[in-house]
């Protein structure tokens, strides 16, 4: 299971909006209509290819309650991407984003690329968040948007594959430095250091080559 | 500092003032407005901190946080202060290892200082110092804050933001004394909290501690690779997200390279726990108690990274200290339990002797041989367990080593050594694990419990052989050993259980029952009454699974004996005395087995889980002995009402079934009537259609075919008779043309060649409008009868049954194109004897011509008749005659050439009549003229 670049996710956003079942549709492919509440931090993982290359995706699910709070907070550092996911049948959980984002961006590295999700898209009848309220909301705060449906799985995997998309071009760009593992970007272990640098990207002394498996 | 230093002395040679002196040092740190003086006062204090906690602890505590609150820009105060603070949070031993402080003390300062939560952080936060002493004071004292109030103070990291990611940067910390105090921090903190294990993973923990393993030697470092090992093991256990994620994250092949030990380097007391503690590692993630999923990938990848490979070679190497072999037989234990790839994997694996034997025997030789420790024995035992869980075709491997077939005197195999363990008469331990061991080897599994009741054993020369189980019976009843008995009676309680074959074997011994039920009643020590347990539980089995071919022991018979012999009471309390001991309640925790000393290992687990399943079923079967003998009586009585009701029973059943086949036939039946039905109106539909589409078609027939047809005919008709007129007129013609020929013959000789050349045309003439007549009549039949033959087939088709209509149709259809088809042949054919009419008449109208000639020559003869006429008077009689014939022939040219008219032909004028009759009449006299110069 060599791999090109790992990245590490989290998935923030209130309880109940439906952040184990994204996690579980992208690993499992299988939906789970019980709401099972998360203690603390639930682990899952799963390999895509980004432009021809393996990319192994680490994801942390975090617990919404409020009394997790302060555990889900230790995952921001370490995270390359966060799936930030509201409930567009509970207008509550879409007011509550300015607070999640203000704590994301205030524990993790800037360059964490955000999503945000909309998620239950299924539920159009009872929905009560409009798209285009989203749409506006991640434009204010430049973030990405996408509507998904864990239950049919509508746009699951690309919420997720888009988001390492992002960070992927972030990596080419040189953005991210790829040698700070507190970037939740790791470099595999059959990955060349003349690519890892990217195209554009400075190039970086590597002492430490290989050293990071 | 001489001051000090004599102040202190003071203080210490004036006892009592101890307290005094804190409080004065106090003051000065609390007062002093110069930052040195404070540094001093703080310093002293943390000489004094050892010596007068309790002073230093209750009076210096705010001081010193006021120290690290107001004063943190310098590092050396900061240092002082949190040594300081590390001192009185520290259990320390002096030189002599005794205890410097109460351990009370040490609490109560600790929860005087977390209970500021404040505090912890401002501690935490000079971990972020770059001064060495003050970031090094600061995770020790960090550690002993943990090891003092554990929990409290893991909560209280834990709700700090970027808490244990500040710990954790540390362990990237070059200085390396930081470094491995920060691994202590670390192992205090992840120990029992998920939450904090999952975030240390999360935060990269388990690349960190491997890269520190490998920069610390591996296998072979020293301290710190302990720490790492304990970290990592903390991290791991009782975690499975944890487990998840480090096989998710290909992290198990990192434990490979610890076991590449170099066969020269010593065994040293570090090492030794490196390897205890990597091995606990390996088992914590194949442990039986982690989910079966979980396990069992960790099991396969273990056995790709060929971690599995490298555990058996450490197993079969030489100069492994004990505890370690020990160890490493219980990890691969757990590493092959009830994994298939692996315990065939294991299976393969050869010791390196010579000849090379299978890693099993050799262990088995191990585990029946009393001069190996104890522990060892027991990790054999229970590898040989874990080898055959769940694997069937293990187990009757080793069943099949103990039939008399595959026995290869040479060779040592596994059921020589198993034989051998249990008859073993010197040692109780060796008989337990291989009764023990033969009892994996049957469970659940009823063709190796059968095949093992086929085994014989040669007992003394000269005696007959016995079967295995008599000779396991025997023992039980004669040896004196506690452990040797319960360890047989175990095995004949797992071999037993659901097997009745097993059960008659066993009761086909008479002494059998009577033995156990003498146990059951007897009194005796704590752990004879667990033998007695056990007793009774085969009582019990045999009466479950009982089928009644041993006619003295039937399971009524046995409860009966049971009932004179010891009284149910008895019986039951002899059962329930087991679950009550400790040894029991070991036995079922876990499937390794394990006791304090060897006497005590009595039960093993597959035998106390059998002993809970099987409790209640016997204590219910025998305590209602009356109800099951009741139970009896009624079911002798009901049986015969039984027979009766079931043959009833049985006839119902058919007749069910049959009425089930018939129904489904009716329904096959009805569903085919259905499909028919509408097969039938379709066809009806269709056969309505093609009537429709046959009377469309006859109408149009009968409009057009026939009407054409008709037609056709009367124009034929027509023809035929303008034919036959036609043919009348010729003949007429030809008659008197042949008349005339006889009369020219008669008379004339000078144009002979002109009169047999019109003849001739004239009979060919006629032989052509005979051949045409006659064909004419053909077509005229042929169509006559090609009508006749389409309209009655057609009639007759049409009164046919419906079902043959669709090809009736077809064919009819086909008929009928066949007869359009003819007819117009016929039209067309009628055209062409139109043609060939007209060409007729045209050839008639040649012939006109060639009589016009005929008769211009006749006219001709005529003027020569006239010329000639005065010669001729003697046959202008004769003549006369001739005339007079003439206008006869006349006549009915004539009426021929008016019947030719009528036929539409063109014939020459009345003038032309008038003409002709003229020329007849030359002709006539020239014919004459042609007489008379023939006469003359």
């Amino acid at each position: 299971m060599s791999y090109a670049y790992l990245f590490k996710y989290i998935i923030i956003g209130d309880t109940g909006v439906g952040k184990s079942c994204l996690l579980l549709q992208f690993t499992d492919k299988r939906f789970q209509p019980v709401h099972d509440l998360t203690i603390g931090v639930e682990f899952g993982a799963r390999m895509i290819t980004i432009d021809g290359k393996q990319i192994k995706l680490q994801i942390w699910d975090t617990a919404g309650q409020e009394s997790f709070r302060s555990i889900t907070r230790s995952y921001y550092r370490g995270a390359a991407g966060a799936l930030l996911v509201y409930d567009i049948t509970r207008r509550d959980t879409f007011n509550h984003l300015t607070t999640w984002l203000e704590d994301a961006r205030q524990h993790s590295s800037s360059n964490m690329v955000i999503m945000l999700i909309g998620n239950k898209s299924d539920l159009e009848a009872r929905r009560e968040v409009k798209k285009e309220e989203g749409e506006a909301f991640a434009r204010e705060h430049g973030l990405i948007f996408m509507e998904t449906s864990a239950k049919t799985a509508a746009n699951v995997e690309d919420a997720f594959i888009d988001t390492a998309k992002e960070i992927y071009e972030k990596i080419q760009e040189g953005v991210f430095d790829i040698n700070n593992e507190a970037n939740g970007i790791k470099i595999g272990p059959q990955h060349s250091p003349s690519s890892s640098g990217g195209s554009g990207g400075r190039p970086r002394p590597q002492a430490d080559g290989g050293g990071c498996c | 500092m001489n001051y000090i230093k004599s102040f202190v002395k003071g203080t210490e040679d004036a006892m009592p003032s101890g307290a005094e002196t804190v409080g004065r040092l106090c003051d000065r740190v609390s007062s002093s407005t110069l930052l040195d003086d404070r540094r001093d006062a703080v310093r002293a204090l943390k000489s004094l901190s050892k010596k007068y906690r309790v002073e230093v602890g209750s009076q210096a505590l705010p001081h010193l946080i006021e120290v690290l609150r107001s004063d943190s820009n310098d590092d050396e105060i900061i240092a002082y202060a949190l040594e300081t603070l590390f001192n009185l949070s520290t259990i320390d031993v002096d030189d002599e290892g005794d205890m410097v402080a109460q351990p009370e003390t040490i609490l109560t300062f600790i929860e005087s200082f977390i209970a500021v939560t404040e505090n912890v952080i401002l501690a935490l936060n000079m971990i972020e110092k770059d001064s060495f002493a003050a970031r090094w004071a600061a995770v020790r004292l960090l550690t002993s804050l943990l090891r003092g109030k554990p929990n409290e103070l893991q909560q209280i990291i834990l709700i700090m933001p970027m808490g244990i990611s500040r710990v954790m940067d540390l362990l990237a910390e070059s200085r390396e004394v930081i470094r491995n105090d920060a691994l202590l921090a670390l192992i205090e903190l992840t120990r029992g909290n998920s939450n904090i294990q999952k975030i240390v993973a999360f935060e990269n923990g388990f690349e960190s501690i491997f890269n520190i393993i490998r920069e610390e030697g591996s296998s072979d470092g020293g301290v710190v690779v302990e720490d790492c090992l304990l970290l990592l093991l903390h991290l791991l256990k009782s975690n499975t997200s944890n487990q998840q994620f480090f096989k998710e994250g290909s992290l198990i092949q990192h434990l490979t390279p610890f076991f590449d030990i170099d066969p020269e380097s010593p065994w040293s007391a570090q090492k030794n726990a490196n390897f205890h503690l990597m091995l606990k590692v390996i088992r914590t993630l194949v442990s039986p108690s982690n989910p079966s999923n979980m396990t069992s990938s960790c099991q396969l990848a273990m056995q790709h990274c060929l971690l599995l490979r490298k555990l058996s070679d450490l197993l079969m190497a030489t100069g492994i200290p004990t505890d370690i072999l020990t160890e490493t037989i219980n990890t691969v234990s757990e590493l092959i339990r009830g994994c298939n790839e692996n315990q065939q994997y294991f299976a393969s694996v050869m010791a390196p002797w010579d000849p090379p034997r299978p890693a099993l025997v050799v262990l088995l030789m191990s585990m029946v041989n009393a001069q190996q420790p104890f522990q060892l024995r027991c990790a054999v035992l229970y590898c040989f367990q874990c080898f055959l869980h769940k694997n069937a075709m293990g187990q009757s491997q080793i069943i099949s080593t103990l039939l008399p077939s595959s026995l290869e005197p040479q060779d040592v195999s596994v059921g020589q050594l198993l034989c051998g363990g249990l008859f073993s008469v010197s040692d109780s331990l060796t008989n337990w694990l291989a009764a023990t061991a033969l009892s994996h080897a049957l469970r659940s599994n009823n063709d190796a419990k059968h095949q093992l009741l086929r085994v014989q054993l040669a007992t003394a020369p000269g005696n007959p052989p016995i079967t295995l189980i008599r000779q396991i019976t025997n023992i039980v009843h004669q040896t004196t050993f506690l452990q040797t008995r319960v360890g047989l009676l175990c095995l004949l309680c797992g071999w037993l259980t659901n097997c009745p074959v097993a059960v008659s074997h066993f009761l086909d011994n008479s002494t059998t029952v009577s033995f156990l039920l003498s146990q059951v009643a007897e009194n005796g020590t704590d752990l004879e009454f667990v033998m007695h347990g056990v007793c009774a539980l085969l009582l019990g089995i045999c009466i479950i699974d009982n089928d009644g071919s041993v006619s003295q022991y039937t399971k009524e018979s046995l409860i009966e004996l049971i009932v004179a012999r010891v009284g149910i009471e008895r019986f039951c309390d002899a059962l329930n005395c087991v679950p009550q001991h400790d040894i029991y309640t070991k036995a079922l925790q876990k499937p390794q087995p394990s006791a304090d000393e060897p006497d005590h290992l009595l039960l093993n687990h597959t035998f106390a889980k059998l002993f809970k399943t099987q409790e209640d079923v016997i204590i219910k079967t025998v305590s209602n002995l009356e109800d099951v003998k009741k139970e009896e009586e009624v079911k002798a009585a009901m049986k015969a009402h039984d027979s009766i009701v079931n043959e009833y029973k049985t006839l119902i059943r058919e007749q069910d079934s049959k009425l089930e086949a018939f129904k489904g036939k009716c329904n096959k039946l009805e569903a085919d009537l259905t499909s028919s039905a509408s097969l039938l109106s379709e066809r009806d539909a269709q056969v309505q259609q093609l009537k429709d589409q046959y009377n469309l078609l006859k109408l149009t027939q009968g409009t057009s075919g026939d009407e054409t047809t008709a037609v056709m005919t009367k124009r034929i008709d027509d023809l035929n008779q303008q034919i036959i007129a036609k043919d009348n007129e010729l003949k007429s013609c030809q008659q008197t043309i042949s008349e005339l020929k006889a009369q020219g013959d008669v008379k004339l000789s000078e144009n002979p060649s002109a009169d047999e050349k019109s003849q001739k045309d004239i009979i060919s003439m006629q032989q052509e409008l005979n051949r045409l007549s006659i064909t004419l009549k053909e077509k005229e039949e042929e169509l006559a009868k090609m009508t006749n033959a389409s309209t009655s087939a057609v009639v007759q088709q049409a009164d046919a049954a419906s079902d043959a209509l669709i090809a009736e149709k077809v064919a009819m259809q086909s008929q009928l194109a066949d007869s359009k088809h003819k007819l117009d042949c016929a039209v067309v054919e009628k055209n062409q004897i139109k043609e060939e009419n007209a060409s007729l008449k045209q050839k008639l109208a040649e012939a006109e011509n060639q009589i016009e000639e005929l008769q211009k020559t006749a006219s001709e003869h005529v003027a020569k008749y006239i010329e000639s006429n005065s010669v001729c008077e003697t046959i202008k009689k004769e003549q006369d005659d001739l005339l007079i014939l003439l206008s006869d022939q006349e006549e009915k040219l004539s009426t021929y050439k008016k019947k030719l008219r009528g036929l539409g032909a063109e014939v020459s004028s009345d003038e032309g009549e008038d003409e002709y009759e003229g020329g007849d009449l030359n002709e006539e006299e020239s014919e004459t003229n042609n007489v008379n110069g023939e006469g003359a």
